[in-house]
């Protein structure tokens, strides 16, 4: 296969594909109908996400071996459909279960990707704490069933052709990445730029990828040696960040006992009063 | 400095987690859809910065996740404070009922002839009564051993 028409068909295929996610979206954004055509339109727009799907599987690159590709094809399939039924979802409730669904995906994709930590700390932040927190506030201000509001969108249409766009763009960007070495987007090397801060020399020929073999560089002692980068490095990033999790906390809880200012008047004359 | 494959195909999924997300959060309405809509944007980033960090064998993309997800539990628990401020003033969690803050060129939100609900009504099978019910004594009920 040349470089050339295996670009070419690439690209045509990922454009077919983006156009029928593009589709599928619009299809199945809650639109304010009702009954027979909505059931129709769901099923059809599902269908063409199963082809954009299938689209974008085919135009991925091929792992090493069967059992890397079928878990990763498997989590990012995950990771996907739940995030597209967080967002096309009537009822909020199930958007938030959906959700949990997408995070697993993610936590796997991260897995794979080889960022342990990373991954299982997913699951913990954000299906345990964050999620939970959203269900709560759901339960606590949705109570009764379906909202009026939650079937309608606004602009469905141009939001889908907004997010193909963007998909697209990124897609075709991704692919050019790993086209060949183009001049216009190879990222200068750490050597080359070391070598140009200082006396000019001659061009340093680019280091190959840390990844050039399908091997994961960070793989060896990965935790404990996030966590020496995460507290030698960034000690400071981390210290902000804690004074930030504490500003938060302070500042929720502030503003939800802050009674609202008619009422603080309503009891200070109250209290005169009496 | 071709990527890897696995580190493309991580990248297409960042891509797509990213663009779902901001397809929801353009249009959905329920306040709290859009911000799960927001956080599975941050999830497709979160993909793609652990990918370029496999790619160049560093560890900054990872160390900016673990910070990703601390400003996004902060940002949890604040938005939904104010979500829930939100919704104790305007009784409803849509974002069209807020629309009186938007630009004055902007056209006005209206719904108009919404279908009432499209959940399907519910047939529960009725279980015939078995035995015979007792007779009631009205004073139980007004009864009280403790309280």
């Amino acid at each position: 296969m040349t470089p050339d028409g295996g670009l070419s068909s690439t690209g045509s295929l990922l454009a077919v594909a983006v156009g029928c996610a593009a589709a599928s979206l619009w299809l199945l954004l809650p639109r304010g109908e009702s009954g027979l055509r909505e059931r129709a339109a769901r099923r059809f727009g599902m269908l063409l996400g199963a082809v954009a799907l299938a689209l974008f599987v085919a135009t991925g690159r091929r792992l090493g071996g069967v059992g890397e590709e079928a878990v990763f094809l498997i989590v990012a399939l995950v990771a996907v459909i739940g995030g597209a039924a967080t967002v096309v979802t009537r009822s909020p409730v199930y958007s938030a279960i959906w959700f949990a669904l997408a995070l697993a995906g993610v936590a796997g994709v991260l897995l794979v990707l080889g960022a342990q930590f990373l991954g299982v700390a997913t699951i913990v932040v954000y299906a345990g704490a964050i999620l939970v927190m959203f269900l709560f506030v759901l339960m606590l201000a949705q109570p009764t069933g379906m909202a009026s509001y939650d079937r309608v969108s606004n602009e469905p249409l141009l939001s889908a052709v907004a997010g193909a766009v963007l998909l697209g763009l990124l897609t075709l960007f991704i692919g050019r990445l790993s086209a060949g070495p183009g001049e216009c987007c190879a990222v200068p090397s750490k050597a080359a730029a070391l070598a140009g801060s200082g006396q000019p020399q001659a061009p340093v020929a680019p280091e190959p990828p840390a990844d050039s073999a399908g091997v994961d560089p960070l793989a060896a002692n990965h935790v404990a040696r996030l966590g020496g980068e995460l507290f030698g490095r960034h000690l400071l990033a981390v210290e902000a960040a804690g004074v930030l999790l504490l500003v938060a906390l302070i500042g929720s809880i502030a503003i939800v006992s802050r009674t609202p200012p008619d009422e603080r008047a309503d009891a200070a004359a109250w209290r005169a009063n009496a | 400095m071709t990527p890897a494959p696995l580190v493309v195909n991580g990248l297409v999924v960042g891509a797509m987690l990213f663009a779902l997300g901001l397809v929801g959060i353009l249009a959905r309405r329920n306040l709290i859809v859009m911000f799960l809509s927001a956080e599975l944007m941050l999830q497709g980033v979160s993909v793609s910065l652990v990918s370029w960090s496999r790619h160049h064998g560093d560890w900054g993309g990872h160390v900016l996740v673990i910070f990703v997800l601390t400003v996004a539990a902060c940002e949890a628990a604040i938005a939904l404070v104010f979500v829930l401020q939100a919704f104790a003033r305007a009784g409803r969690l849509d974002a069209a009922a807020w629309q009186s803050l938007r630009e004055s060129v902007l056209p006005r939100v209206v719904d108009r002839e919404l279908p009432a609900s499209d959940a399907a009504v519910m047939e529960f099978p009725r279980l015939t009564p078995a035995g015979v019910e007792p007779e009631h004594d009205p004073d139980a009920a007004l009864e009280r051993e403790h309280v």
